[in-house]
This record gives structure tokens, C-alpha cells and sequence, in this order.
């Protein structure tokens, strides 16, 4: 150690204290800056902060609100809710959205087609809103994801209730179905109300009653971690469900119906005729609900719309037919009404009509002998009905016929409904474009008069009709939606029962007559439906061939299935007090007694049958 | 008489004093390690075992700074020469043999894992006033030029590992010493605007990685869940504790996980979200009391080497505390620095001891020049 004098030991101690105070006023400056920074940050921009660190650890998250339930008209279930896993994302708390999808690809638990469409839809979608990922996720996929939980962070599986449909296919047309809400949706509904995540009704019932059966959501304030894990729950303020629906459908006559179609394309219709009330509304081919409702791929969905039977397409107030021979019953009343027949008058049917300046005849599909008005109806004679048409013209019948509903919707509660075609003059003049074919010509009066030609009505529209027949001239607005319960008070909101008659001034013998020649249908040897039913049952009815196609009928069975006749059945039972009015019709069945009316025999057999039980 | 003589003589000032321990320092050290057992408990998401290892830490530390306390100032001169060479040594085999973690190279594994560049911070402040106090003073233009050679190679090394936060601090801790021996202030504001003028070369020499560091600094916003993410989060902590805080235990910020390395390079905004800032300024307090109680050991020292090193570490000290606290508010960039006695961690809190040990070494022992 080298030895310094005392002079400069005190000279280096004045520079070392000189810098030392330099260092130490350095210090104070740098503390006071850095407390001058903490006062900003935790004073006066503190509010900010608090409500950035709030953002950070409080979601709010809106809960959709659990769908209205359906229920039969004897409170059976026929639409509810079940729960199923799927698989969430929260786009801003995943870093590598890329990358972490293809993982999840890779693990199978999204599908790796679906890669491309899932980024478009997070980068549409707000980044702290759940994305689903994939709607339903087996068990098998559960447990795959909990095992590899931690690498994904803003990852999670969420419940969801979807809609389920106990019944499946029997009341796929009536109930309609729910699928997730596309942009279509968005402009049919207050999209305040809606999570985005919930399932919205898309046909039938399930759409046209979206309002009611959609609810309220609720909001729920949750304590999340830097994962997105719900640490807590703060606030919640619950969903108000959907309201409940009661219809008027009756499930065992459902099944009754559905059962007996065997699959055929058709429809079956049923109606009652003391308010309006449908208690049977099947079209078949159905699909499954649940599966469209539970989400299809675009190439099943595709399937299913390219099938040539049209499972999807509701046949009972969307599929017109020409009405063929039930229109008779409805004609012979016009006829007697306007004084162009006399019930007691008997004319030959030689199995022929002939029509001046037409080369060929009209044919008649049997040979009748002498018929009056009872038996034409009965037999379902062609010729009685040509004689009828040309003697009425065309502007009587189809201003007639428009006193049954023909030509115009039903105004049933549901919606796509069709309405058909009652054909004058003015009609054929309005709907086609050539001169040439906008003349009426005589002919198309004579096959008006057995339904065939330009004529077309829907099942719902014959099942209303049959109403008026049934009741001799009221009917009352068909509807499928009994009551709306409100889910808050329980109180049942019923649908008003509208009567409609545009048939009152009729005279009750001509109600007779005709009632009298449906009832021999069911119940007399050489009615049509004779032999079907049961010996005297108290049902009334007619059935119905109409053609597809012009064809020779000798040679029926050798024509192509989708070319052969379609089969229908109009009737009503029990005879005094009318519990069903019932349309069925069966698609290239090839005619009515042989296709519709064993279908129609089933149905109103359980009827009856309940009635005689009800009755002891 | 003889009693109360003996009473005196076994008064609590002069025991502590016998054992050369600076009794006002270890009052604020304990209350510092009991400040860094509370914060850890929280920031461990209440982990009973965080705070145990915590105190088996700090009763090493203790022990490390009192065995430390009783050597004299005299033999850290003499053994200085010694430590700085094994520490550049040892700086060189890390370069070659270390051990890489997350892409730095600055472990070096002989039974135990250690970090060289800790040793360093003794060995730097150490060599670098053994040097000086041995030529003229104020010293010389070649006696500055080899301090300051004696400063930037292990500095260097350091850098390469890459490690930029200790290599400032080693830098500093030796620069301080040269700047406090007496080098001409006309020096001092060459090396200044020198370095002010080099920064525009350095910036391209600088690694990406330290690069982007600095840039998220300038814009944390920029890359909120990435780079940024770190100041975010701890702005949003230590602002929304508002004066008060939310209470111990009740962070969102550090309950919830929101901030990440919450035991180490963050826990100044554990404590600034639990206990305000009241709370925080208790603590600032307590670091510049410990920080001007070094300084006035430096004064009150008569032989220049104490001085030195006394001063050298009481200074340091504070820029391990400034360059802590300015990172979790967003002053300087993110470089890794931990809050001294307070953060979780071993080395680095053994390192800082040993240093304090020597600082209560120079209050302690008796003058080895008469005045």
C-alpha cells in the first residue's frame, strides 16, 4: 500500500465528498421521478387502471335463454332441450390461432376441412366473444381435450342445450326445426335479444313461433383468470325461458297416421270440425328433427334436399293435387243449391260422355247403369258429374267451389302454405301467355267436373272443406298452436276459435243428399270405400283417383310408379256430432279405395273406438 | 460500579458492534425480508412452500453478509486481484462450457449451477478501487484508460452470454468507483457525449432480441399479448392500486395470474397492487434510507479504498432498486433485474449480502489510517 501525504488524502477527500453529494442529489432526482410516475399511475390515471385490471378479470356473458317446450294436446312432449358438450374458443386469449387449430385438428377434435371457415368466422367475430368450434363433442373427444387442456389456453368446452324432438319423425312437419342463426335469421328477429349462440326456429311451428318460444337472455358477470377460467361468479342475472306451446295435435292419432302411411309420399290431414282444432297433420316422406336440428353437414343437408321423395317438403299445406272425385260431394250440393239436378231424377251412365264437336269421349271409369244424385256420389260416377259441369259452366262451379276455401290459403298458423287453383275463365286468361291457350275450352268444364284438369288443392284446404261438409257449411280457422302458456304467470293464452261460413243459406235436404251419398260410400255395396271400413260405422266420406297422367286404365299396373294416380280420401266421423273431418292423400298410390281409405279406416277406427269408451 | 460497567460494555449498540454489524442496516434488512415473505406468499398464489424456500434463502443471505462483516476492508484489497481474476476466467469458460437456458448461455455447472456474472458484482467495484487507491490521485489519463479497460472486458463477456441487464450493472458498479476517485469532470462529460454519439453505432450491434426488448419499451401497446404484455400488465397492477391498494392477497392483477414473474422481476407491482401506493413509498423509503446509511459509511471512512467500495456498493444498490422499479412502470425497458432482498431468487440475493456485509465490514472496523 502506497503512503499519501496528509494534504492530498484531505484534497481527495473534498472531491470524493464533492462527488458523493453529486451522486446523492443524483439519487433524490431519480426518486423523485420515480415517485412523480407512481403518482400518475396510481393516482391520478388509478380509475383508468382499476378499470382495465376490472376488464381484465370480469366477462360478461349473455346466457341464452332455454327454448319454450311443445307440448301435445294431452301434455305430452313433443319438443325440449337437452344439454350437449362443445368446444369453445375466446379468440384474444389464444396467441397462435392458427397453430392452434390445426392441434386441434390433429387431435380430432374439429374437423380439418372446417380449418379455413373457422379462421373467416374468427376474424369476423368479436375477439372476446366465445367462438364455437365444434357443436357437439363425444365422449371420446371430452376426454381427449381435458388431457391436453393446459396447451390450450382460451380453449374450453361448454354445455348448450339443443333442441330434442322425442318423437322424431312423426311430428317433423308439424314442429318444424331449429338450427344455429345464419345472417338471414338476424333480419327476421330482434338481434338485441339474441346471443348469436342460441338455436332459432327455422319451419313450421318452430319458426312462425320463434317469438313466443325464444325468451329473454340473461347476463352473467364472471371472475375469470389470465386463462379464461370462471373463477367466480359475480352478478347474474337469469334468462327469462321461452313460453311453453300446447298444440292441438293429438300424438296417438300422430303415430296412427304416420304408421299407416308406411313411408308412401303423401299427406294426412285432420281436423276438428267443432273449432278448428288439428289434431292430425303428417307428411311423409318426414326427416329425423333432431338430426338437422343437432347440425348436418352441407353434404347431408344436400342429400336430403336432393332426394327425389322431398322428405323436407311439407306436403300438407304446401303440395297440391288435383282434388279428383272428393270434389263431387262439394259439385252435386252446387248443382242441387243452383237448381241444375234433381236428387230423385235418375240418368244412365253407359261408361261414356260425349261432347258435341269433340271426337273422343269422355270416359268413366266403370259403367254405373241409372244413378241419381245419392248414388253418383256413392259410386263416384263420372258421367252423372259431366252432365253436371256443362249444365252448371264453369264460372258457377268455381265461384261455388270458392264458398269451400278452394283457391285461397287457409290461413293456418303455420306458414308456406300453398293455395291452390279453382280454374275459370279469367284464371286461364290471367296464367297463360299464348292467345292460344288463354281460351277456355268446354272440355276442361267436363273434366272440371270430376277435379281433374286445372283444378289443385291442398290437404289442408280438403280437411277444411270437409269441415263445412261435415258441419253443413261452418268451418272454424284450422290451427296447430292450442294455447301459448306464459312461463312467467302460467297462464294459458288460448287461440281465438273463428268461425267461417260461406255456406249458410244451404238448404239442409241437399246437405242430406249428399251426407246420404258419403255415408253409402263407407257403407253400401257398390260405394267405393265399401269393404274398407268396418259394416256400418258412422263415417262419411269419398275417395278420390286423380291423374297424373292421361293413361289407358286397363293398363295401370304396368305404369311407372311416379306416373300412376294419386289416391285421396275425404271423410268424417262419428255422423251426428263430427270429431274428425280428415284428409289423406297418397302420392302415385293409384287410387283412393285401394291406397287412401285403408289409411283413413285406421284413423277414424281410433276414433270411434275412443268415443265408445268415452261414452261408458 | 464495576456492574454497571459491564452493563455498559454489553449494551446492544457496541454488541452488534464487536460482531461488526451496522445494527440501523439490519433492522431495514429485516424488514425488507419480512416485506419479501409477505409479497411472496401472495404472488405464490398463497404457496406456503415459495415462502419457506424464500426464508432458507434469506437466512444464508444473512449468514453469508455477517461471515462477510467480520473480514477487514484491508483483505477484500488484498484478495481483489485474485476474485476478479477467477471471475474473468470463469466469465470465459461460460462462453465455452456454460450452460444454455432460454437461449443465454450464463450458467456455468461445477457441482452447482451458478452464474459467474453475480460473482462479478463483487469482484468488479472490488478490483477496480484496489487499482485506483493505488496510483496518483486524481489519476492519471493511462490509469483511467486501464480502469476503464479493467471495467469493459468482463463487461463484455457478460454482454456475449447475453446477458444486458447484469452487464450494466457490473459496468456500473466499476464505473462509479473510477468516477469517484476524481477523474476530471472534463472527462466525465467527454465519456458522456461519446457515448450519446456511439448509440446510433451500437444500436445495429445490439442482438434482435435485445433490440425488440427496447422497442417494446418505446410501444408496449404494440404487441399487447406478446412483447408488450409484461408492462402492461404491471402498469395495469401497480395503477389500479390506486393509494391504498386492494389488501394483501386481494390483487386481481397477481391473484388471477395477470402478471407474469410475479415473485421475481415483477413483485414491486405485487406490492404496489396490494398496498398502494402508501405502501410503496414505506418501501422506497427503506431502500433510500439503506442507500444514504451506505453513503454516510462512505464519508465516515478515512482510508480511500473503503470509501471507494463502501460508496460503489451504497450506489449500486440504488440502481438495482431504480432499475427495478422504473421497469414495472414503464421507465427503462424489461431487462431482467430483480428488486434487491425483496424479489424470489438465491445468487443474486447471496451476491447483494455479501456486499452489504463488506459495506458494514468498512462502518465497522477500526480506522487503519490515523487521522
Amino acid at each position: 500500500m502506497s503512503f499519501k501525504s496528509v494534504i492530498t488524502q484531505k484534497e481527495d477527500q473534498n472531491i470524493f465528498l464533492n462527488r458523493i453529494l453529486f451522486s446523492s442529489l443524483l439519487i433524490l432526482l431519480l426518486a423523485t421521478i420515480i415517485f412523480t410516475r407512481l403518482v400518475f399511475l396510481q393516482i391520478y390515471d388509478s380509475d383508468q387502471y382499476k378499470l382495465r385490471s376490472l376488464n381484465n378479470t370480469i366477462r360478461t356473458q349473455s346466457i341464452p335463454p332455454s327454448r319454450g317446450l311443445i307440448f301435445d294436446r294431452n301434455n305430452n312432449v313433443l319438443a325440449e332441450n337437452r344439454p350437449v358438450f362443445q368446444l369453445e374458443m375466446i379468440p384474444e386469449q389464444v396467441r397462435y390461432i392458427e397453430k392452434t387449430l390445426n392441434q386441434l385438428a390433429e387431435l380430432e377434435l374439429i374437423n380439418i376441412k372446417k380449418i379455413d371457415t373457422l379462421k373467416e368466422k374468427i376474424d369476423n367475430s368479436y375477439q372476446f366473444k366465445s367462438i364455437t368450434l365444434n357443436t357437439k363433442l363425444s365422449e371420446k373427444q371430452i376426454a381427449i381435450f381435458a388431457n391436453n387442456r393446459n396447451i390450450f389456453k382460451g380453449i374450453d368446452i361448454k354445455t348448450r342445450l339443443i333442441r330434442y324432438y322425442p318423437k322424431g319423425e312423426v311430428f317433423s312437419h308439424a314442429l318444424g326445426y331449429v338450427g344455429s342463426i345464419s345472417s338471414n335469421d338476424y333480419l327476421r328477429f330482434d338481434s338485441a335479444i339474441y346471443t348469436g349462440k342460441e338455436q332459432i326456429g327455422k319451419t313450421s311451428i318452430e319458426r312462425d313461433y320463434e317469438t313466443s318460444l325464444h325468451g329473454y337472455p340473461g347476463k352473467e358477470k364472471l371472475l375469470v383468470n389470465v386463462r379464461g377460467r370462471v373463477m367466480d361468479r359475480l352478478d347474474k342475472e337469469p334468462f327469462q325461458a321461452g313460453n311453453n306451446l300446447i298444440l292441438t295435435l293429438d300424438t296417438k292419432l300422430q303415430e296412427i297416421a304416420y304408421d299407416a302411411m308406411q313411408g308412401k309420399k303423401g299427406a294426412v290431414v285432420g281436423i276438428d270440425p267443432s273449432n278448428g282444432e288439428v289434431l292430425i297433420f303428417i307428411s311423409t316422406p318426414a326427416y329425423d328433427p333432431n338430426k338437422i336440428s343437432q347440425g348436418m353437414s352441407n353434404s347431408e343437408y344436400a342429400t336430403f334436399q336432393n332426394n327425389k321423395n322431398k322428405p323436407l317438403f311439407n306436403r300438407a299445406i304446401a303440395g297440391q293435387y288435383p282434388p279428383g272425385s272428393t270434389i263431387k260431394p262439394m259439385l252435386a250440393l252446387g248443382g242441387l243449391e243452383m237448381g241444375y239436378i234433381n236428387p230423385d231424377n235418375y240418368i244412365p251412365c253407359e261408361g261414356r260422355y260425349f261432347l258435341p264437336n269433340y271426337s273422343r269421349p269422355f270416359n268413366d271409369w266403370d259403367t254405373h247403369g241409372s244413378v241419381n244424385t245419392k248414388r253418383a256420389i256413392q259410386a263416384s260416377c263420372d258421367v252423372y258429374f259431366y252432365e253436371l259441369a256443362v249444365e252448371m259452366g264453369i264460372e258457377n262451379m268455381s265461384s261455388f267451389l270458392s264458398k269451400f276455401n278452394f283457391g285461397k290459403k287457409t290461413l293456418i298458423d303455420i306458414g308456406s302454405e300453398k293455395k291452390g287453383i279453382i280454374p275459370n275463365r279469367a284464371w286461364k286468361k290471367n296464367n297463360f301467355k299464348s292467345k292460344q291457350n288463354q281460351t277456355w275450352f268446354k272440355g276442361e268444364t267436363v273434366i272440371a267436373g270430376i277435379g281433374q284438369g286445372y283444378m289443385l288443392a291442398t290437404p289442408m284446404q280438403l280437411a277444411m272443406a270437409t269441415t263445412m261438409i261435415a258441419n253443413r257449411g261452418s268451418a272454424f280457422q284450422p290451427h296447430l298452436v292450442r294455447a301459448i302458456e306464459n312461463i312467467k304467470t302460467g297462464e294459458l293464452n288460448y287461440t281465438p276459435i273463428e268461425e267461417i261460413n260461406n255456406l249458410e243459406h244451404i238448404k239442409e235436404k241437399h246437405w242430406d243428399i249428399i251426407h246420404e251419398g258419403m255415408i253409402a260410400v263407407v257403407n253400401e255395396r257398390r260405394g267405393t270405400a265399401y269393404g274398407i271400413f268396418q259394416p256400418n260405422v258412422p263415417i262419411a266420406g269419398k275417395t278420390g283417383s286423380s291423374q297424373v297422367f292421361s293413361i289407358d286404365k286397363s293398363s295401370n299396373k304396368e305404369v311407372p310408379e311416379e306416373l300412376r294416380d294419386h289416391g285421396l280420401f275425404i271423410g268424417f266421423a262419428p255422423l251426428n256430432t263430427p270429431k274428425i273431418a280428415l284428409t289423406v292423400i297418397i302420392e302415385n298410390g293409384g287410387g283412393g279405395r285401394l291406397a287412401a281409405a285403408p289409411v283413413a279406416e285406421k284413423i277414424m277406427r281410433a276414433i270411434l273406438d275412443s268415443e265408445k269408451k268415452s261414452a261408458l | 460500579m464495576l456492574f454497571k460497567k459491564h452493563y455498559d460494555s454489553l449494551s446492544s449498540e457496541d454488541l452488534f458492534r464487536k460482531f461488526h454489524i451496522d445494527l440501523p442496516l439490519l433492522v431495514a434488512f429485516i424488514i425488507l425480508f419480512s416485506i419479501s415473505l409477505i409479497a411472496i406468499y401472495s404472488a405464490s398464489n398463497s404457496d406456503i412452500n415459495a415462502v419457506i424456500d424464500q426464508s432458507i434463502r434469506i437466512a444464508i443471505s444473512l449468514a453469508a453478509m455477517i461471515l462477510v462483516a467480520q473480514m477487514s476492508p484491508l483483505n477484500y484489497e488484498r484478495i481483489a486481484p485474485w476474485l476478479y481474476s477467477l471471475c474473468f476466467i470463469l466469465l470465459g469458460l461460460v462462453l465455452i462450457l456454460g450452460e444454455t437456458r432460454n437461449g443465454a448461455t450464463r450458467w456455468l455447472n461445477i457441482g452447482i449451477s451458478f452464474q459467474p456474472s453475480e460473482l462479478m458484482k463483487i469482484g468488479m467495484p472490488l478490483m477496480v478501487a484496489r487499482y485506483i487507491v493505488r496510483e496518483s490521485l486524481p489519476p492519471s489519463n493511462t490509469s483511467i484508460a486501464l480502469a476503464v479497460m479493467i471495467v469493459i472486458l468482463p463487461t463484455y463477456l457478460i454482454y456475449l452470454e447475453p446477458d444486458l441487464g447484469t452487464s450494466v450493472l457490473v459496468a456500473f458498479s466499476g464505473l462509479i468507483v473510477i468516477f469517484l476517485s476524481g477523474i476530471k469532470k472534463r472527462y466525465l462529460v467527454i465519456a458522456f457525449s461519446l457515448f450519446i454519439t456511439s448509440l446510433p453505432l451500437i444500436w445495429p450491434m445490439i442482438n434482435e432480441f435485445q433490440r425488440k426488448r427496447v422497442l417494446t419499451f418505446l410501444n408496449p401497446e404494440k404487441d399487447p399479448l406478446g412483447a408488450g404484455y409484461h408492462i402492461i400488465q404491471s402498469k395495469i397492477a401497480i395503477g389500479s392500486g390506486g393509494l391504498f391498494g386492494k389488501g394483501w392477497l386481494n390483487g386481481s392483477q397477481g391473484q388471477l395470474d395477470f402478471l407474469p414473474e410475479r415473485t421475481t422481476d415483477f413483485i414491486f407491482s405485487i406490492l404496489a397492487e396490494e398496498f398502494g401506493l402508501v405502501g410503496i413509498a414505506i418501501i422506497i423509503c427503506i431502500y433510500l434510507f439503506i442507500v444514504g446509511r451506505g453513503i454516510l459509511i462512505a464519508i465516515n471512512s478515512q482510508d480511500l479504498f473503503s470509501r471507494l467500495i463502501a460508496a460503489s456498493i451504497s450506489l449500486t444498490f440504488f440502481i438495482y432498486v431504480f432499475v427495478n422499479i422504473s421497469m414495472t412502470i414503464g421507465l427503462l425497458p424489461v431487462v431482467g433485474v430483480p428488486l434487491p432482498l425483496i424479489s424470489r431468487g438465491g445468487t443474486s440475493m447471496v451476491t447483494l449480502m455479501i456486499l452489504l456485509g463488506m459495506l458494514m465490514s468498512v462502518g465497522t472496523h477500526k480506522r487503519l489510517v490515523p487521522k
